[in-house]
C-alpha cells in the first residue's frame, strides 16, 4: 500500500485532467485578461506551454480566490498556499524554476519579493487611487449593475489606501515613496535583465511571469500620463522585454488554443479602453486647498443641519396644529 | 344625554300634522334610531323628556314596539347627513373618512346603515392603530327629517410602541431563530406603522430590517409597504454557498387575493469553505435582483391546521431583470393547488395537493444560460405540505434540498493510503422544473382520550421531482424519464397539537423503483401558530407577517438522519 502525499495526488490529478481551465477576469486593453493579479498566472501557464482554456468571471470583482485553475475535480485558488503559481510549483506540478538549477535562489527570491511588493504596490496605487476610475471600471465593474459597481469600487479604493498606509496627511509623502521604490525596482530589473531574453540566465522563471504581467499592464492599460508608465518607458530593455514576450506568448495563443469562454458568462471580446480614459493626477497643491475645503465643508454641514432642524420643527408644529382643530360642522353638541 | 335639539326633533314630526305617511315613517325611524339597540352599537337614549307619568312611558314603549316591528318588517329609509369623527388627536381625519365614509353614505336604509357601521368598525380596528372604535348613530339636524349623524369615536393607542419577541424556526434552514420586533404605530397620523425587526438564527442566519406600512396613500385604496432589510443565510452544508442579501421591497398592491410587490436586492454569494462544486463556483459573486412578484391566492379551506373541507389555490409569478440589462433576468412561475375532502368516518379527511414550478432565464441566448442558484426550486425538508400553501419546498422523508441534481464538490488531494480517500461531499443544485404532489389522510384515533386532546393520526404519500432545463439541458428532457425518476415516500404519523406547537411523529419509507433502502424514523414538530410564508426572502414575508395570515408552518426537526436522494446523483460535466 503505497502512501501518496498530497502533492503527488495533486500532480496525478493534473496529469489526468482532460481539461485545465483558468478562471480570470475579462480581457481588455488588448490583453487576454486585464486584471493585474490574473495576468501573471496566465503568462506563467503560457510560458510553461500548458494548454488551457479561459473562463471569464464577471460577477465577483472583489474575490480573493480569483484567478484560479481547475484541473479535474481539483482547484488551485489564488488565496491558498500563496497563490496559483506557488501552488503549482510546490506540488511540483509546474515548476519553471526547476529547469535551471544554476539560478541562485536568493537572487530569484529577492527579485520576486521586489516585484511582488514594490512594483505591485505602485500598480495598485495608480489603478485605484490616482486614476479616475474608468480603467478599474472597465476591467472589474463593467458587467455589474451600476449601484453595486460604484459601491464595490469605493470599497476597494478605500482598502487599497488603507493597505498602502495612505492618509490625508501623508498622501504626498507616500506617493513620492511609492514612485521612488518603483523607479529603483525598475533600475534593478533593467540591470538584471541586460540583453538577455529572460531575467535569469535565458531561462524562464516565475519572476519573469510576475514581472511580465506587471509590465504588460503598465504599458497597455495605464494611460500615457501615468507616472509609472513613464518611469518604465525610460528603460528600453524592459519595454523590449515586454513587447517581445507579448508578441510571442499572447499572439500565438490566438492561433493555438483560443480562449474559449463559457457561454454562460458574458464574455466581451478584447476591446480597447473606453473613451473616457481621462487620468487626473491629484494636484500637489492639495494641501493648500485643504483649509478652504475644510471651512467650506464645515459651513455646509451647519447649513444642512439647520435645514433638517427647521423641517422637523415645521412637521411637529404642523402636527400639533392639526390635532387642535375640532370638527364640529353643524355645531350641535351631543355630549352631556 | 340631554340635548336641546332633541325635544324639537321629537316635536317637529309630531306637531306637523299634514304629513305624508313617508315623512311620518321617517320621523318614526328617526326616533327609532335613537332608541334602537343592537350588538356593539350604542344608540343614544331618548332624552328623559318631561312626560307625565306611566301613561307617557307606556306610549313610549308602544312607539318603540311599533318601530321595531316596522324595522323588522320593511326597509326604513335613512340618509346620512354628516359623519363626525371624535377622539383622533393624531390621526388624520382623511384617513378615517377614506376608510369608512363611502360605506356609510351609501347605505339607503337603517338596516343597511347598521350593517355598514359594523363593517366600518371592523375596518377601523384592522388599521391596528386604535385601541377602541365606537360608531354611534345620532339624530340628524331638526330641520332635516329622515337624516342621521354618524359619530365615530376612536381611542388612539395610548402607547404607540409595541414590541414582540419570540423564538421560531425556519423550515428550510433547519434551525431555531430568535426574532424581535419593535413597532411604532401612527407616528405621522396616517395610520402608518413603522416596524423594525431583527432575527438571529442559530446557524448564523441573521436578518435585520426596517419598514413602514401605510393603509392608504392618497387615492390608492390598498395598503402600501416598504421594507429595507439586510439578511444572510447559510447554505454551506447543502450547496456550499452563503447568501447575503441587502434589499428594498415595496408592496404595491395587497388585497385578500392579490399581492404585487417589487424587490430590489443586492445579492452576494460567497463560499468561505472553498469547497464548492464547479457550477456553484461559477455562480458566486454579486448580483442585482430587481423583480416584480405577483401572487394570487384563494384559500377556502375550513381550517389551517387540519383542513377537512375546501380548496386552496396559489399562483406566484416573478419577473426579474427590471433594473438594467446587467441584473439577473429570469421568469419564475409556481402553482399550488390543494383540496380537502371529508370522508365521514373517524372525522377523517383526505387532503391532496399538487404543486409545479418552472424558472427560465431571460437573457439573450437564454437557451444556454444558467438560472440563478438561489432562485431555483429545491425539494426536501419537513414542513408539512398540508398546512403551508407554498408546497414546492417540502417533501416529507427527504432532507432539506435532498432531491434533484447534485454535483461533486471540490476534491482536495490529501494524503491517502492505497486507494482509500475521503470522497468530497455533493452540492445540491436544485432544479429549473419542479413538480410535487401529496395525498394525506388524517383521521381521529380510536381512543376517546386522544380525540379529546385533538391528537390525530395521518397517513401520507408524497412524490416529487426536479430537473434542470437551463444551459441547454432542455433538449435532453423527456417526459417518460422525468416520470420514471420521481422520488416518492409514504408514511404514517401522529400529530399532537399542543397549545404552542403542533408536534408530529412520523415514519416514512421511500418508494423507489429499486429495492427500498431503509425506513427511517423521524420526529417532526410542526408549530401551528399563526404563520407566515417561508422566510427565504425577507420582502414578501414581512408583509404576510403584518397581515396576520400566511402559510409558514414552523417546523422544528428533532433528531435524526434523513434520507438523501442517493439514487439521483447526476454529475454535471
Amino acid at each position: 500500500m503505497a502512501s501518496v502525499t498530497a502533492a503527488e495526488a495533486a500532480a496525478a490529478e493534473w496529469e489526468e485532467a482532460a481539461r485545465k481551465v483558468l478562471v480570470a477576469r475579462k480581457p481588455c486593453f488588448g490583453l487576454p485578461t486585464a486584471c493585474p493579479t490574473c495576468l501573471p498566472v496566465y503568462v506563467y501557464l503560457r510560458m510553461a506551454q500548458v494548454p488551457f482554456d479561459i473562463d471569464v468571471d464577471t460577477s465577483f470583482p472583489d474575490a480573493d480566490h480569483i484567478p484560479y485553475v481547475e484541473f479535474g475535480d481539483c482547484v488551485a485558488f489564488n488565496n491558498e498556499k500563496g497563490g496559483v503559481i506557488e501552488y503549482l510549483k510546490e506540488d511540483k506540478i509546474l515548476n519553471l524554476n526547476s529547469k535551471h538549477p544554476s539560478a541562485s535562489s536568493p537572487d530569484v527570491l529577492s527579485t520576486k519579493a521586489m516585484v511582488s511588493t514594490w512594483l505591485a504596490d505602485a500598480l495598485q496605487y495608480e489603478l485605484w487611487v490616482v486614476s479616475d476610475g474608468s480603467i478599474a471600471h472597465d476591467i472589474y465593474f463593467s458587467d455589474l449593475s451600476w449601484p453595486i459597481g460604484k459601491i464595490l469600487h469605493w470599497k476597494k479604493a478605500r482598502d487599497v489606501k488603507q493597505l498602502l498606509g495612505i492618509t490625508k496627511l501623508n498622501a504626498a509623502e507616500r506617493e513620492e515613496e511609492i514612485y521612488q521604490r518603483a523607479s529603483a525596482a525598475y533600475d534593478a530589473l533593467s540591470l538584471r535583465l541586460g540583453d538577455q531574453t529572460y531575467l535569469f540566465d535565458n531561462s524562464p522563471t516565475d519572476v519573469d511571469a510576475l514581472f511580465l504581467g506587471h509590465a504588460l499592464f503598465v504599458l497597455n492599460a495605464l494611460p500615457d500620463t501615468s507616472v509609472l508608465r513613464g518611469t518604465l518607458q525610460k528603460h528600453d530593455n524592459l519595454v523590449n522585454f515586454a513587447e517581445h514576450h507579448k508578441a510571442q506568448l499572447l499572439e500565438s495563443s490566438s492561433s493555438g488554443l483560443g480562449s474559449s469562454s463559457d457561454p454562460s458568462m458574458s464574455s466581451n471580446p478584447r476591446k480597447k479602453a473606453s473613451a473616457g480614459r481621462s487620468y487626473k493626477p491629484k494636484p500637489r497643491a492639495k494641501k493648500e486647498r485643504t483649509e478652504e475645503e475644510k471651512t467650506f465643508r464645515r459651513r455646509a454641514k451647519y447649513f444642512l443641519a439647520t435645514q433638517l432642524v427647521a423641517v422637523l420643527v415645521f412637521l411637529s408644529l404642523l402636527g400639533g396644529v392639526d390635532s387642535s382643530e375640532l370638527e364640529d360642522d353643524d355645531g350641535i353638541d351631543y355630549e352631556d | 344625554m340631554a340635548s336641546a335639539a332633541d325635544p324639537a326633533a321629537d316635536q317637529n314630526p309630531r306637531d306637523a300634522e299634514p304629513r305624508k305617511p313617508t315623512n311620518e315613517v321617517e320621523a318614526e325611524a328617526e326616533v327609532a334610531e335613537e332608541e334602537y339597540e343592537e350588538d356593539d352599537y350604542e344608540e343614544e337614549d331618548e332624552e328623559d323628556e318631561q312626560l307625565d307619568g306611566p301613561a307617557a312611558s307606556a306610549a313610549e314603549q308602544e312607539k318603540i314596539r311599533a318601530v321595531f316591528q316596522r324595522l323588522s318588517s320593511e326597509q326604513v329609509g335613512i340618509r346620512v347627513h354628516d359623519v363626525v369623527i371624535k377622539g383622533n388627536s393624531k390621526t388624520r381625519d382623511e384617513l378615517i373618512e377614506a376608510e369608512v365614509l363611502d360605506l356609510l353614505r351609501a347605505a339607503p336604509t337603517v338596516q343597511d346603515l347598521l350593517r355598514a357601521a359594523s363593517v366600518a368598525t371592523a375596518r377601523l380596528r384592522q388599521l391596528d392603530v386604535f385601541d377602541a372604535v365606537k360608531i354611534t348613530l345620532d339624530a340628524g339636524p331638526p330641520e332635516l327629517p329622515g337624516t342621521t349623524n354618524v359619530v365615530i369615536e376612536v381611542v388612539e393607542a395610548a402607547n404607540p410602541v409595541t414590541g414582540t419577541a419570540g423564538v421560531y424556526s425556519k423550515p428550510e434552514a433547519r434551525s431555531w431563530s430568535l426574532e424581535g420586533s419593535l413597532k411604532f404605530k401612527n407616528l405621522f397620523g396616517y395610520g402608518d406603522i413603522w416596524d423594525a425587526s431583527g432575527a438571529y438564527g442559530w446557524d448564523q442566519t441573521t436578518e435585520v430590517g426596517v419598514g413602514v406600512s401605510l393603509p392608504r396613500f392618497k387615492s390608492i385604496p390598498t395598503p402600501l409597504m416598504a421594507w429595507a432589510s439586510l439578511s444572510s443565510q447559510d447554505w454551506l452544508k447543502f450547496s456550499s454557498y452563503k447568501e447575503r442579501l441587502l434589499g428594498l421591497s415595496f408592496g404595491l398592491l395587497s388585497t385578500v387575493n392579490h399581492d404585487l410587490s417589487y424587490n430590489l436586492t443586492w445579492r452576494m454569494l460567497t463560499d468561505p469553505s472553498r469547497a464548492a462544486s464547479t457550477s456553484i463556483r461559477r455562480q458566486l459573486g454579486h448580483n442585482l435582483l430587481s423583480a416584480l412578484k405577483y401572487t394570487y391566492k384563494i384559500d377556502e379551506r375550513d381550517s389551517y391546521l387540519r383542513p377537512t373541507k375546501g380548496y386552496a389555490f396559489q399562483s406566484s409569478s416573478q419577473v426579474g431583470g427590471l433594473w438594467d440589462s446587467k441584473g439577473l433576468k429570469f421568469f419564475r412561475q409556481e402553482f399550488d393547488v390543494r383540496g380537502a375532502v371529508p370522508l365521514g368516518f373517524f372525522n377523517s379527511a383526505l387532503n391532496v395537493g399538487l404543486g409545479a414550478g418552472v424558472i427560465l432565464p431571460l437573457a439573450k441566448g437564454f437557451m444556454n444560460s444558467s438560472s440563478p442558484v438561489p432562485d431555483r426550486f429545491y425539494l426536501g425538508g419537513h414542513s408539512s405540505p398540508v398546512c403551508s400553501l407554498s408546497g414546492l419546498s417540502s417533501l416529507l422523508g427527504f432532507r432539506t434540498r435532498g432531491i434533484g441534481p447534485t454535483e461533486s464538490r471540490r476534491l482536495i488531494p490529501s494524503e491517502s493510503d492505497g486507494d482509500s480517500s475521503a470522497a468530497p461531499g455533493r452540492d445540491y443544485l436544485g432544479g429549473d422544473l419542479a413538480v410535487s404532489a401529496f395525498a394525506d389522510l388524517s383521521f381521529d384515533l380510536p381512543l376517546k382520550l386522544f380525540r379529546d386532546a385533538g391528537i390525530h393520526g395521518h397517513a401520507f404519500l408524497t412524490a416529487g421531482n426536479l430537473v434542470k432545463l437551463s444551459e441547454g439541458e432542455y433538449k435532453k428532457f423527456s417526459f417518460p424519464e422525468f416520470r420514471s425518476t420521481f422520488r416518492s415516500t409514504a408514511g404514517v404519523g401522529i400529530i399532537l397539537p399542543t397549545k404552542l406547537f403542533r408536534v408530529e411523529a412520523a415514519s416514512s419509507v421511500a418508494l423507489p423503483a429499486l429495492p427500498p433502502v431503509a425506513a427511517w424514523c423521524r420526529s417532526v414538530i410542526h408549530s401551528g401558530r399563526k404563520a407566515e410564508g417561508p422566510k427565504r426572502k425577507p420582502n414578501h414575508n414581512k408583509r404576510s407577517r403584518k397581515a396576520g395570515n400566511g402559510d409558514r408552518s414552523r417546523t422544528i426537526c428533532l433528531a435524526v438522519p434523513q434520507r438523501d436522494d442517493e439514487e439521483n446523483h447526476i454529475d454535471h460535466a
